[in-house]
C-alpha cells in the first residue's frame, strides 16, 4: 500500500510542471494567507514576548487590591514599609530586604509620526537596579538619587521623539535632562527611569504605585502572599511578577489574536476555494492516468492519498513563502502599541502554526477532489477524451 | 447583452469551477469590505469630529483633579462651555464583562450636544440621581431596556459605604454616533461624587470644553496647557480634531495595515481569476477561432473574454461586500471584553472602491488571454494544434 502511494504520488509530482500555473494558485493563495497572518501576529508575538520577559518568576510585585495595572495601583508609604517587612523576601548584602517601591506614571511624549502619545516613566528606589540583574547602562551615566535626572531605554527613541541622551523631558517642575541610556532586554527598554522619591515630588504623588521584591526562593511566594493578604491593614494583591505580566497582557493579546486569526480565517476560506478549484482541475487533467493505474491494479486509496499529498506539498510551499515574506519584512523590526515598545517577532512557533494552517487548508481542499479521483469509474475515465 | 448567451455558456461549461471562483472572489471582497470599511469608519469619525471641542485631563495621571480646575478652564479666554467628567470603570457580573460609564454634570448638554441626548432625557437624569442614558449599542450589549436596573461593580472607585456595586436606572436609550464607536453610557456626576468618601469628593477625571471659534481650538488648547503648566495640576490638552485624525490606533497606522491586507486579498484573487479565465480561453481556442472565422471582430472576442472575467468579479464583489456588512454587525459579539475597535461601515465610497477593484481584477485577468486571441493563427487553432 505504501509503495503504491509512493508510486502514484511520484507520478503526480512529475507531472506538476504541466499544471504549473494551476498549481501556483494554491501556492500564491497560501503565501498571501500566511504572509498576512504572520505579519499581524508578529505584533502580538513581539509584544507578548516583551511582557513575558519583563516578568521574572523569581520576583513578586505587590499592587493595591483590584488594580488592573501599575498605573492605577496605590501603595502608601506605610503600606510599602509593611510589605517590605513581610517574610519570604531575599536579603541584600547589608541584610535589608531586597525590595523596592516604585512609581509608574504616564508622561506625554510625541511619537515619531508627530502624534501625541504617552510613554511610561518609572521610578527606581535604592534597590531598583539590584532587583533587576537584567539592567545595564549602555551610554552616559546613571541618574543621581535626589536629582532631577532621567535615563532612557534603548528602544524609546525608535518610537518617540527627543529620547536621546542630552534631550530634555518636561515634567511638572521643569525640564529634566536625560543623562544616560540603558537596556533590560524587555518592556523597560521603551521607558524612562528616574529616582522614585524625586519623581514623586515632581508629579505630586503621595503614594507609590507598586512594590517589587526578590523572593528568597521560589517556594517562599506562598508565605509572602499569605502574610500580605491576611494583614487587614494592607488591602493589596501580591503576584509573581511573571503572573502579573501574563495577567495584564491578556486583554490585548486576545484582542489582537482574535483580529489576526479572524482575518486569517476569512483569507483561508478564500484560499480553500482556490485549492478545491485547482485540485478538481488536477484530478480532471489526470483522469486517464489515474484510470490506467486503477486498471492495472492500483487501489483507490493510494490515488486519493496522492491527490491530498499534492495539495499539501503545494500549500506548505506557499505557506513557507508567505512566512519568509513576513519574516523578512517584520522579524526584529521596532514596533509599538500604546506605550509599549518592543521588537516585532516572527518566531519558529509562528512558522510552525503557518505550516499547520497550510496542511489544514490542503486537507480540506484536497479531500473532495481526492474522493472524486478515487471513485471515478475506470472505464468511463479511460474513454473520456 | 448580445453576447450574454455565449458568455453564460462559457461559464456553465465548468460549473464547479465557476462556483468556486465566485466563492473565492466573494471571500476576498468580504475581507476587502471589512478592511476598507474600517478605513471609512476612521474617516467618518475624523470628519465628524467637532472642530471646536477640546479635551483636557491630568497630564501625569492620578486620581483626578479638583473640580475647581473646570472653573479655571472656563475662565480662560476663548472658552465657550465647559463640562466636568468623572469616569466609572468596572464590570457587570463578571470581571470579563468590562463596562465604562461617563459621569457628567449639567453642562454636558452644551458640550456634547451632538451625542443625541434630548434636553428632556437629560432632565430625567438630573431628577433621578441614579438615572443613566445608554446608546443602543450598550443597551443591546447589556440586554437592557428603558426602566431596567443596571448594576456595575467597580473596584477602582471607592464608595463611602464600603460597597463596590453601583445601581443605576436606565431612563433613556439614544442612537449611536460614529465618534463613540462602541456606544456610550452617561450617568450623573453628582450621584457618584456624593457616594464617594469625603476625601475623594469634588474631583474630576477630565474636563471637556468648546472653543468659541473652531479656528481658535488649537490656540485655546495650548493656552490651557500653559495656564496649568506650573500649577499643582498640570493638564494635557488636545483638540478633538487632532485626537480623531491620522487613522491612529495606539500608534498603529490603521490605513497602512488594512490597505495591505485588502491588497493581499486582491492579489490572491487576481491570480485565481487570471488562471481561471486563461484556462477557460485555452480550452476553447478552437471555438474562438470559429467565431473569428464567421466574422467576429477582435474587439467582439475581447469583449466576450473581458465580460466572462468580469462577471464573477463583479457578482463576487457585490456578494462579498454584502457579507462584510453582515459580518461587521457581528464583530462586537466576537470581541474580547473591554476592547473595542471602530466597526467597519459599508459606505458608498467602500462600494465604489470594491466595484473599481473588481473591474481592475477582471481587466488584468483578461489581458493576457485577450492578447492570445488577437494574435492567434486561426488555421492552427481550428486544426486543434494551438
Amino acid at each position: 500500500m505504501l509503495r503504491q502511494i509512493f508510486v502514484v504520488s511520484a507520478i503526480n509530482f512529475k507531472s506538476l510542471r504541466q499544471r504549473l500555473w494551476r498549481s501556483l494558485v494554491i501556492v500564491v493563495g497560501m503565501a498571501c494567507v500566511i504572509g498576512v497572518l504572520l505579519s499581524m501576529l508578529s505584533l502580538t508575538e513581539g509584544m507578548l514576548a516583551a511582557y513575558m520577559k519583563t516578568g521574572d518568576p523569581g520576583r513578586a510585585i505587590v499592587v493595591s487590591t483590584g488594580a488592573q495595572g501599575e498605573g492605577n495601583s496605590n501603595i502608601s508609604r506605610d503600606k510599602a514599609r509593611l510589605i517590605m517587612d513581610a517574610p519570604g523576601i531575599a536579603k541584600a548584602p547589608d541584610s535589608s530586604p531586597l525590595a523596592d517601591a516604585g512609581i509608574n506614571s504616564g508622561v506625554p511624549v510625541i511619537r515619531v509620526n508627530g502624534r501625541p502619545a504617552y510613554d511610561t516613566l518609572r521610578g527606581f528606589g535604592p534597590k531598583g537596579v539590584m532587583l533587576r540583574p537584567e539592567f545595564h547602562m549602555v551610554s552616559g551615566r546613571m541618574f543621581r538619587a535626589g536629582t532631577r535626572e532621567l535615563i532612557v531605554g534603548v528602544l524609546a527613541k525608535t518610537q518617540f521623539r527627543n529620547m536621546n541622551v542630552g534631550d530634555k523631558v518636561i515634567l511638572p517642575d521643569g525640564e529634566w535632562p536625560i543623562v544616560g541610556s540603558y537596556t533590560t532586554g524587555d518592556l523597560l527598554d521603551g521607558q524612562l527611569i528616574g529616582d522614585t522619591e524625586t519623581v514623586m515630588k515632581a508629579i505630586r504623588r503621595p503614594a507609590y504605585n507598586s512594590v517589587l521584591v526578590r523572593l528568597a526562593s521560589p517556594s517562599s511566594f506562598a508565605g509572602f502572599k499569605r502574610a500580605l493578604t491576611t494583614n487587614p491593614a494592607l488591602a493589596v494583591d501580591p503576584y509573581l511578577q511573571s503572573e502579573w505580566y501574563k495577567k495584564i497582557s491578556e486583554g490585548f493579546s486576545t484582542f489582537f489574536k482574535v483580529i489576526a486569526y479572524g482575518i486569517g480565517i476569512i483569507m483561508g476560506v478564500g484560499a480553500l476555494f482556490g485549492c478545491f478549484n485547482t485540485m478538481y482541475a488536477a484530478v480532471a487533467a489526470r483522469a486517464r492516468e489515474i484510470a490506467t493505474l486503477r486498471a492495472i491494479g492500483y487501489d483507490a486509496f493510494p490515488v486519493a492519498v496522492s491527490v491530498i499529498l499534492e495539495a499539501i506539498a503545494l500549500a506548505v510551499a506557499g505557506a513557507l513563502i508567505g512566512a519568509l515574506f513576513a519574516w523578512t519584512l517584520y522579524d526584529g523590526v521596532d514596533g509599538a502599541f500604546g506605550n509599549s515598545v518592543f521588537k516585532l517577532t516572527v518566531s519558529p512557533t509562528l512558522i510552525g502554526t503557518a505550516i499547520l494552517w497550510a496542511i489544514g487548508v490542503a486537507l480540506l481542499g484536497g479531500l473532495l477532489p481526492s474522493v472524486r479521483a478515487a471513485r471515478r469509474p475506470v472505464v468511463e475515465a479511460l474513454r473520456a477524451t | 447583452m448580445y453576447y450574454l448567451p455565449l458568455i453564460w455558456a462559457a461559464i456553465l461549461r465548468k460549473p464547479t469551477r465557476a462556483v468556486l471562483t465566485l466563492l473565492s472572489v466573494m471571500v476576498a471582497f468580504t475581507l476587502f469590505g471589512l478592511m476598507v470599511g474600517m478605513n471609512a469608519t476612521f474617516d467618518t469619525v475624523a470628519a465628524k469630529a467637532r472642530a471646536d471641542r477640546i479635551f483636557t485631563w491630568p497630564r501625569f495621571g492620578g486620581d483626578g483633579v479638583p473640580v475647581a480646575v473646570a472653573r479655571q478652564v472656563a475662565a480662560i479666554p476663548g472658552v465657550k462651555a465647559v463640562t466636568a467628567l468623572n469616569f466609572l470603570p468596572g464590570y457587570v457580573q463578571d470581571p470579563k464583562n468590562q463596562a465604562f460609564m461617563l459621569m457628567v454634570d449639567k453642562d454636558v448638554a452644551s458640550v456634547f450636544g451632538d451625542y443625541g441626548v434630548a434636553p428632556e432625557q437629560w432632565n430625567l437624569v438630573w431628577k433621578d440621581r441614579t438615572g443613566i442614558v445608554m446608546s443602543r449599542m450598550q443597551a443591546a450589549r447589556w440586554h437592557k431596556k428603558v426602566g431596567d436596573t443596571f448594576t456595575m461593580i467597580s473596584k477602582q472607585v471607592k464608595r463611602a459605604d464600603g460597597k463596590n456595586s453601583w445601581d443605576f436606572k436606565l431612563l433613556a436609550i439614544v442612537d449611536d454616533i460614529p465618534q463613540a464607536g462602541n456606544g456610550f453610557i452617561f450617568g450623573n456626576y453628582d450621584y457618584i461624587d456624593k457616594a464617594k468618601p469625603v476625601a475623594d469628593q469634588g474631583k474630576v477625571n477630565e474636563v471637556d470644553l468648546l472653543a468659541d471659534d473652531p479656528a481658535n481650538a488649537s490656540a485655546v488648547a495650548a493656552r490651557i496647557d500653559q495656564a496649568f503648566a506650573n500649577s499643582a495640576t498640570p493638564m494635557q490638552t488636545i483638540t478633538e480634531k487632532l485626537a480623531r485624525s491620522g487613522n491612529d490606533f495606539g500608534g498603529l497606522d490603521v490605513k497602512k495595515i488594512t490597505g495591505g491586507i485588502a491588497l493581499a486579498g486582491m492579489f490572491m484573487v487576481l491570480f485565481l481569476t487570471g488562471n481561471g479565465i486563461a484556462e477557460s480561453v485555452r480550452e476553447r481556442f478552437a471555438e474562438f477561432a470559429t467565431l473569428k472565422t464567421i466574422g467576429f471582430t477582435d474587439r467582439a472576442v475581447a469583449t466576450m473574454v473581458v465580460l466572462e472575467a468580469a462577471l464573477p468579479c463583479v457578482v463576487g464583489a457585490a456578494l462579498g461586500v454584502g457579507l462584510a456588512a453582515i459580518l461587521a454587525r457581528q464583530i462586537p459579539k466576537l470581541m474580547p471584553p473591554g476592547f473595542g475597535i471602530p466597526l467597519p461601515t459599508m459606505s458608498p465610497m467602500v462600494m465604489l472602491w470594491a466595484a473599481l477593484s473588481a473591474l481592475v481584477v477582471a481587466a488584468l485577468s483578461a489581458a493576457l488571454p485577450v492578447l492570445w486571441l488577437k494574435r492567434m493563427d486561426i488555421a492552427t487553432a481550428l486544426s486543434g494544434r494551438a
